[in-house]
């Protein structure tokens, strides 16, 4: 057991330092984007791993956070022409992140699971109708063109040690959370919700708070979002927004930091390749189709993911 | 006077199309606890099968035949093959049934094509009558008799069959049914079909309704059944057939009054019954 955790964070040292070496040996712009938004969905998906993989509750309202922390920047710093209020920003994101995170799960999480649900679509479905109609403030579906950002985060090479630095950063801190005790009572109510609650804890208020500080993350992972594209519009409020964090969350492993990681990369990748491969046959242009399907099998054979899977087989030899 | 009695009309009738699909999601629902994801998706292949036909042959009849027999062969195979292996797992269900959303509504557009297909009413459909000097689209009346027809056929299917009252005693307490020696996994199957064939025969109903159809179609329709599931109570068809309603009529007059708002209003609708009364309007507490 011991010797298993010291190997992976041996690899994760090693994966780290291939990463922060990877813009020296490379000068590929492409390769370095494409880096820049993992690392930025990975901490997007990481957040939908506490509710999903950690608390077991599913929520279809996620693009809402990274929604609100990506319209955040957008709209403070193209509104006020003013790059230097990114920090504002990001933590007013964070605020109101706080705010629906409480108010969502007072209204839904008194609910059972699958009402969660259902009613957390219908939510982000509001959100996203909202964003379309009330075009003075987000741009409509045209969005927010060229905002602004401080020069630093102009410089390729300077973003992605940054984005690398804040995916180390929401790791750490995430990680944090999911091994003190609040993480263990979450993980408790995802194994035994009615258990935990005859203890004496008050379920729905710790539901509440998994859902409050995963939404905090994951409106960061929008405002960064927002500076790396320096462009947004309505998409980011979209289901398919949350359908990703659940795509990477599912094939890399439930419950596994590391997995939602690791998903964000693979469903990045193959987005990317699969979509490139539409020159061949136009079939790939409905690239969602073909992870839909794999989706579909990992969900069925694989209940843990990549990762969960090559954890298990090596914790049996 | 004229454009109350339209918009009555017209919500009326929008509230029995989303009874089709809302009344076989809440069966499920009720029944085997399955929240299914793809059931929109059911919802919106029974629209292009039935274009499809309706297309080739010219006759709407045929359409909604096609359409039905589209969404219960979907139903029975979702049900078979990816339900079964996972009942009591509602997470698994959930995530399932939302893969195969995904991968129904991409196969869609891969046969279809994403755009908007227009979809004609039957000719002796269109037009209208005249009461009393007031002029009302015929295909309106057709879809409220037709609901209505659905309505009664499954409330006597419900309340008169031995298989109805399985799915009731079922939803109540499926143990219990199982444990008198009722095959409760093939009433789960006929139940899946079942709704899902209802949901594809309103994806058919659906379509010249709207005068179009195209592939997100199904995803508003599965939110508005949502709503009404939750508005309504789990497995309770009452409440569905009232919810559909209340839904239908709210969202037309929002639509024309303050077209901005008519989405909210719905889940506005529902989080408020959400905070008074958690198991829905007519759901009994459980």
């Amino acid at each position: 057991m011991r010797a298993r955790i010291l190997n992976n964070k041996l690899l994760l040292t090693v994966i780290l330092a291939g990463l922060a070496v990877l813009p020296v040996v490379t000068e590929s712009k492409f390769l370095l984007s494409m880096l820049i938004s993992v690392f930025i969905l990975a901490v997007y998906a990481m957040s939908y791993d506490l509710l999903l993989g950690y608390t077991g509750i599913v929520s279809f309202g996620h693009a809402i956070f990274f929604g609100t922390g990506a319209y955040s920047v957008g709209i403070l710093l193209s509104k006020t022409k003013e790059p230097n209020l990114l920090i504002v920003a990001l933590l007013l994101g964070v605020a109101i992140a706080v705010l629906m995170g409480i108010l969502i799960g007072a209204v839904s999480l008194r609910v059972k699971d699958v009402y969660f649900s259902m009613i957390t679509l219908a939510l982000a479905e509001l959100f996203f109708i909202v964003s379309e109609k009330w075009s003075s403030l987000t741009g409509g579906n045209d969005g927010i063109t060229s905002i602004p950002v401080p020069a630093i985060f102009r410089d390729r090479i300077a973003f992605y040690y940054m984005a690398l630095l804040f995916l180390v950063v929401m790791y750490l801190f995430l990680r944090r959370v999911v091994a003190s005790p609040l993480g263990r009572t979450l993980q408790a109510i995802r194994e035994n919700e009615h258990r935990v609650e005859s203890l004496g804890y008050d379920v729905v208020k710790y539901k509440i708070v998994s859902l409050v500080i995963s939404g905090m993350v994951a409106s960061l992972a929008g405002g960064m979002w927002a500076v790396f594209q320096r462009y947004i519009n309505t998409s980011v409020l979209s289901l398919d927004r949350t359908i990703d964090a659940l795509l990477m969350t599912i094939v890399g492993g439930t419950g596994t930091l590391v997995g939602a990681i690791f998903g964000a990369g693979v469903v990045t990748f193959a987005h990317e390749w699969l979509s490139s491969l539409s020159t061949i046959h136009p079939i790939f242009e409905r690239w969602l189709l073909f992870f839909g399907l794999v989706y579909i099998a990992i969900v069925m054979f694989f209940p843990k993911g990549i990762i969960g899977t090559i954890r298990d087989r090596w914790m049996k030899k | 006077m004229s454009l109350i009695l339209n918009l009555l009309l017209n919500g009326v009738a929008l509230g029995m199309l989303i009874f089709l699909i809302a009344v076989g999601l809440s069966l499920i629902f009720g029944l085997m606890g399955v929240l299914n994801f793809a059931h929109g998706a059911i919802f919106i292949w029974g629209a292009y099968i039935g274009w499809t036909v309706y297309g080739a042959t010219g006759s709407f009849i045929l359409a909604l035949l096609a359409g039905t027999i589209g969404g219960v062969v979907l139903g029975w195979v979702i049900e078979r093959l990816f339900i079964r292996p996972f009942y009591g797992n509602h997470v698994a269900q959930i995530l399932l049934t939302l893969g195969l959303m995904i991968v129904m509504s991409e196969g869609l557009k891969i046969i279809w094509g994403p755009n908007i297909l227009g979809f004609d009413k039957p000719e002796l459909l269109q037009g209208v009558v005249t009461i009393l000097d007031h002029a009302f689209p015929i295909y309106r009346f057709f879809t409220i008799g037709v609901g209505l027809l659905v309505l009664l056929g499954v409330h006597l299917l419900l309340t008169r069959t031995k298989y109805g009252l399985i799915i009731r005693a079922g939803v109540q307490n499926p143990e219990m049914v199982q444990a008198l020696g009722i095959d409760v996994k093939r009433a789960f199957t006929m139940v899946f079909a079942f709704g899902a064939g209802l949901a594809a025969f309103g994806g058919v109903m659906a379509g010249p309704s709207f005068g179009s159809v195209f592939p997100e179609l199904g995803m508003q329709n599965q939110l508005a059944a949502f709503i009404v599931i939750v508005i309504g109570g789990i497995g309770n068809f009452a409440g569905a057939a009232i919810g559909s309603l209340l839904i239908g009529l709210l969202q037309t007059f929002m639509a024309y009054y303050v077209p901005d708002a008519a989405v909210a209003v719905n889940v506005a609708l529902m989080a408020l019954v959400l905070i008074l009364k958690p198991e829905g309007i007519f759901g009994a507490r459980r």
